[in-house]
């Protein structure tokens, strides 16, 4: 009995410890977390929206959340230089978030990966750079893509399959397909309905 | 003391030797990379429990001592976690799936119970140091092999031209398992070797 009661004594003080030197790191790193992937989002933004400064891009919000954002030609907001939209796609292994950047007529301009946990080496190299390459090869080929004969080489398009990856290929680049074509077309009946106005 | 510092290297080398942590070290040893991340994660781990374990051992009671121990590696490995995401993005991002798995590393766990509990601090951290070492010299070996043979590459460098095919194999699963195999066969015959000639020789005399 005496055993126990200082046995858990002795726990307790440990745990004590532990959880108090826990949140003074997590105070210290919480902040250069979360200002690391404000920074992570907004270079993603400048990336995939070629010609836009950090400044012209506008999140649009509803209730609270960010459907889109809208890159503008340059301060004056008047021409819209793209559209960038986070599509959110299952892997093999995880849950794939990528930021498409689209021009006004349906063409990708730039598509970046923002968060994959898939297989190292062979789904995870949707991200791999190549000697002397600025953008992941495979991330590459999204480029200037028009958005409706977007699918993988085994499907009949255009975009070639990571080896030994097709599943995490294949997720992407379809769930670009389907939430660019209906983003544009909601964008394009907003667009008729005003005229009707 | 030297010793203690050296014989994690090859002597009593955790992965080869001891074949402790094989979990960890057949999931990151896909790239040079994430050997050398983890590698230095788990330094870190094993030297602060180490110390910290050894610090406090005459406090422990016996019977409590694992969950004690386990609480403060859990401790440290999230101080590791939180730190990699806040200050080197890039390698939380590659290493992220496999830092908390070091709380179960059992290195860990069975370096602060054969070796920290009972020692001075100076010897423990000399010990963290060494075993640590060791498993990151072991990660980064195996590593090599299995980057250079399955991608073509080592630490994302271009080794061969454009016309080598890489085998796939090697950076998967079964990649991880023949290396580690090989490896492990190629020390104990240098070891059989070196007995031989020893005996050999010592009956020559």
């Amino acid at each position: 009995m005496k055993d126990i009661i200082r046995f858990s004594l002795i726990l307790t003080f440990v745990a004590i410890i532990s959880a108090g030197s826990l949140s003074w790191i997590n105070k210290i790193t919480k902040s250069e977390i979360l200002s690391q992937e404000q920074k992570n989002l907004t270079d993603a933004l400048m990336e995939v929206l070629p010609g836009s400064n950090s400044q012209d891009i506008i999140p649009i919000q509803q209730e609270g959340q960010i459907l889109y954002y809208i890159g503008y030609v340059n301060s004056m907001r008047a021409r819209v230089n793209g559209y960038a939209l986070i599509v959110e796609s299952k892997g093999y292994t995880s849950t794939i978030r990528t930021l498409v950047g689209i021009d006004t007529s349906g063409t990708i301009l730039r598509i970046k990966i923002l968060f994959q946990e898939e297989t190292p080496g062979l789904g995870s190299r949707c991200e791999e750079i190549r000697n002397g390459e600025l953008i992941p090869w495979w991330q590459a080929q999204f480029q200037n893509m028009n958005i409706n004969n977007l699918a993988v080489d085994k499907d009949g398009g255009l975009i070639q399959s990571i080896t030994g990856a097709t599943i995490t290929s294949r997720a992407i680049t379809d769930s670009i397909a389907n939430k660019t074509k209906v983003f544009i077309e909601t964008m394009n009946s907003a667009k008729t309905d005003k005229i009707d106005e | 003391m030297l010793n203690i510092l050296t014989r994690g290297l090859y002597k009593s080398n955790p992965v080869f030797r001891l074949m402790l942590g094989l979990c960890p070290v057949l999931a990151v040893s896909s790239s040079v990379h994430n050997a050398i991340g983890m590698g230095t994660a788990v330094i870190f781990v094993l030297v602060s429990s180490n110390f910290i374990v050894s610090l406090i051992r005459k406090m422990i009671p016996r019977r409590i001592r694992i969950p004690i121990f386990i609480m403060i590696i859990a401790t440290f490995v999230t101080i590791v976690d939180l730190l990699m995401a806040g200050f080197s993005p890039l390698l939380h991002k590659s290493l992220g799936l496999y830092i908390p798995l070091i709380v179960v590393n059992c290195i860990i766990l069975g370096r602060v119970e054969t070796f920290a509990s009972k020692n001075k601090i100076i010897f423990s951290v000399a010990d963290g140091l060494g075993m640590g070492f060791g498993f990151t010299l072991s990660l980064v070996l195996i590593a090599s092999f299995r980057e250079i043979l399955g991608n073509g590459t080592w630490l994302g460098m271009q080794i061969f031209g454009s016309k080598f095919k890489p085998a796939i194999l090697m950076i998967l699963p079964p990649g991880a398992f023949l290396t580690i195999g090989l490896l492990m066969g190629l020390l104990h015959w240098i070891d059989h070797y070196r007995t031989v000639h020893k005996h050999v020789h010592s009956k020559a005399r």
